[in-house]
């Protein structure tokens, strides 16, 4: 048994991994609600406890899920844990409900979320599963964070809310389209910084 | 058939504990948020009509676009002073919910937005009081018509936001005209026929 590095598994869901930089997974949510920085980070927060909480559960588990029926079984534990937050979030942060309501139980479908208790947390120790879950959902956060600071600036000439410009410079940047355009833009930053002081080769990964 | 058996029972295992957090969380989540609800429909009504002392309550139904829709009197002590509608309207990419309130003379009050999903940016700014809100206070139910283009008389549309300025506009119209029709006693006659 190898001792686990918890650095890495960190460092892997935020820069190495990114889920939208460099997965490229759940682009559909991060255009989406990234059209102002507030949303970006509540949804950001809402995947980073729904991640955790569903990597937690699948690895302990594990060994008592039958390999036949996992995808049944990730799915509702995954449904689980989503309907708990739509409900406290219902319960506790009205304001924030009225606006991310709609995006909460969609959590449910994000490849992200599967795709880690499928590759991670289903072969892993409870605490690395923890970790990658939490640092996964961190990453997702960052990335959703970032986008909506772009879109907002650019698109609002404001940030959190906050008028800074006083005009909108770029009006399509919080439209769909220019989430597109934002993703694209940042995407190819990342790689090229990556590549320019880092030696990296860049991201692959398909768009779900 | 012993392995399916497994299968079943692992599957059930999962589904019945997942259950039972589902409904250890909505019991006590569920209180929190009727309250929550109810205060926040409270308050808005309140804000209609901040001069009723009596709570408000509802008066009937009316309909709108196929749904169901209440109408409320406030009163203060125990004498109507407003009129308030919840309405709706069907924007370009949501119903846009909203309340409107009427004094005794069967002129607007206020309106309020409660619920829409337009466009960011562009027919979002429906719900700005200065840019296009504020415009409808003063107004009876002959002026609610769109304008595009300056008008004082009328309701002025948004540029780049006809259709969800028209939503807003048609809503509050549909909602006055049932007002109209309940409590403006004289006015009703005159305003059948115009807006027909």
């Amino acid at each position: 048994m190898t001792k686990v590095d918890y650095g890495t598994i960190f460092k892997n869901g935020i820069f190495g991994e990114n889920p939208v930089f460099r997965l490229a997974l759940s682009l559909c949510p991060a255009v989406a609600v990234t059209s102002g920085v507030k949303n970006g980070f509540l949804m950001g927060v809402a995947v980073l406890f729904v991640m955790t909480m569903v990597n937690a559960t699948v690895s302990l588990l594990r060994k008592f899920i039958n390999p036949k029926v996992r995808i049944p079984s990730y799915m509702f534990i995954i449904a689980t844990w989503v309907t708990v937050t739509d409900q406290v979030m219902a319960a506790y942060q009205r304001a924030v409900y009225k606006d991310m309501g709609l995006y909460i139980m969609l959590i449910v479908a994000f490849a992200i979320v599967l795709s880690r208790a499928e590759m991670f947390a289903s072969r892993n120790k409870f605490l690395p599963s923890v970790v990658d879950g939490a640092s996964m959902g961190l990453g997702f956060l960052l990335a959703l964070v970032l986008l909506g600071i772009f879109r907002e600036f650019l698109g609002k000439g404001s940030l959190w809310g906050h008028p800074i410009l006083g005009t909108k410079p770029l009006l399509i940047m919080i439209l769909p389209t220019g989430g597109f355009f934002a993703m694209g833009l940042m995407m190819g930053f990342l790689n090229w910084i990556d590549r320019k002081f880092f030696g990296g080769s860049g991201s692959g990964g398909g768009a779900h | 058939m012993k392995e399916m058996l497994k299968i079943i029972l692992s599957l059930v295992v999962i589904f019945i504990a997942a259950g039972v957090i589902m409904g250890v969380t909505y019991k006590y989540t569920s209180p929190v948020r009727f309250y929550a609800e109810k205060k926040e429909k409270e308050e808005a009504l309140k804000e209609m009509a901040p001069e009723a002392t009596d709570p408000i309550k509802a008066a009937g139904t009316w309909t709108v676009h196929g749904k169901a829709y209440e109408y409320y009197v406030a009163k203060s002590s125990g004498r109507p002073v407003a009129y308030i509608a919840s309405t709706a309207g069907k924007g370009y990419s949501s119903h846009i919910k909203m309340l409107v309130s009427l004094d005794r003379a069967m002129k607007i009050k206020d309106v309020k937005i409660l619920h829409q999903q337009e466009t960011p940016g562009l027919g979002d700014q429906i719900e700005e009081r200065e840019l296009f809100l504020d415009q409808f206070r003063g107004k009876g139910l002959l002026q609610l018509v769109l304008i595009k283009g300056e008008t004082r008389e009328n309701i002025q549309a948004i540029s780049g936001a006809t259709i969800s300025s028209r939503a807003v506009t048609n809503g509050v119209r549909d909602g006055v005209q049932t007002l109209v029709d309940k409590y403006g006693n004289g006015l009703r006659a005159a305003t059948r026929e115009v807006t027909k």
